[in-house]
């Protein structure tokens, strides 16, 4: 072998190393979704979302869970967490269960204007079911 | 007289429970945090479910293991996908009591809570101590306690094991309100 390949081989080997590092910095760094311009994988009633959680739970985990949800339903409470964001409750007439939507931080000054009883469509990512489905990282779509 | 007696027991017990009902949170506050030479890893959870009996101290806590938020996303898919398993176990459950609970005036105050906390799959018995404050508008309760990953047959990587820390802190904040429904 001839020095001037091996210095090839060296350049070669520097050049991959480098590429490697940027990729796998890049793998480390991948964002979070950006659930505000990222198209609902479904979309429907709060009202039938709450209802195929409370017929089976299992199967609906299965089905919702980490996907983006778009809901429509009426507000029944706004409230806050300790952060000061904001929280909207979806709840139809006296039901117990709803569909409580954690707005994420960008959304908090929407909801001035918000009214209870008022219909309304949020888009979430889909955490589970406690006492009520909960979505995550909300943003208001209309 | 027999009426009376039934009359007067009745008012008794309306006047015992009155003030003894359940206090409820849907958006209590709990992370965790592991620190390593490596990295720090941490993850919050704002809607954590925690229900206290206020006639007998019992505590019920139910949280989602998918709502944890990381820094990091790919941080999010490993911890659900290759650590707590979330599609498999989706929550963690903690069923336990605050002792002494009656005994509690409206100051801040330490208890010890016992109970039975369910991460993983995995139930095992802890006790810790936190602080309370009670009062008739809310119930104010936190805390943190380590949990030893291992413990809840979490398996980490040896790839990684020295970015996680073997014990992770788990930190509470939990703001009961009276329920009513």
């Amino acid at each position: 072998m001839t020095k001037k390949t091996n210095k090839k081989i060296l350049i070669a080997g520097v050049i991959m190393l480098f590429v490697a590092a940027f990729i796998s910095f890049k793998i480390y760094n991948k964002p979070h979704i950006d659930v505000s311009t990222a198209t609902p994988n479904v979309s429907m009633k709060a009202g039938i979302l709450l209802a195929e959680f409370l017929n089976d739970e299992t199967e609906a985990n299965k089905k919702y869970l980490e996907q983006i949800i778009q809901v429509s339903g009426t507000i029944a409470e706004i409230d806050t967490n300790k952060n000061g964001n904001a929280i909207i409750v979806l709840r139809k007439g006296d039901d117990i269960e709803s569909v409580i939507c954690h707005l994420s931080p960008e959304e908090n000054k929407k909801t001035s204007n918000l009214k209870i009883g008022q219909e309304i469509n949020i888009k979430g990512i889909c955490t589970g079911y406690l006492m009520d489905v909960i979505l995550i990282k909300c943003t208001i779509t209309n | 007289m027999k009426i009376f007696n039934i009359l007067l027991f009745g008012l008794l017990c309306s006047t015992l429970s009155f003030g003894q009902g359940k206090f409820l949170t849907k958006q209590g506050y709990t992370s965790f945090f592991s620190t390593s030479p490596i990295e720090d890893i941490k993850a919050d959870n704002n809607q954590v479910l925690s229900i206290i009996d206020s006639s007998t101290g019992n505590v019920a806590i139910s949280i989602l293991m998918k709502s944890f938020m990381f820094e990091k996303s790919l941080m999010q898919e490993h911890f659900n996908e290759n650590y707590v398993e979330s599609d498999t176990y989706p929550k963690a459950i903690f069923k336990g009591q605050i002792l002494n609970f009656n005994k509690l005036d409206e100051s801040e105050q330490i208890v010890t809570i016992t109970g039975d906390i369910t991460i993983h799959g995995v139930t095992k018995q802890i006790e810790t101590k936190g602080k309370i404050t009670k009062t008739k508008e809310n119930i104010l309760l936190t805390g943190d306690f380590p949990v030893t990953v291992a413990d809840f047959k979490i398996e980490i990587p040896s790839i990684v094991a020295n970015n996680i820390a073997k014990v992770v802190k788990v930190s509470f904040e939990l703001d009961h309100k009276p329920y009513n429904k």
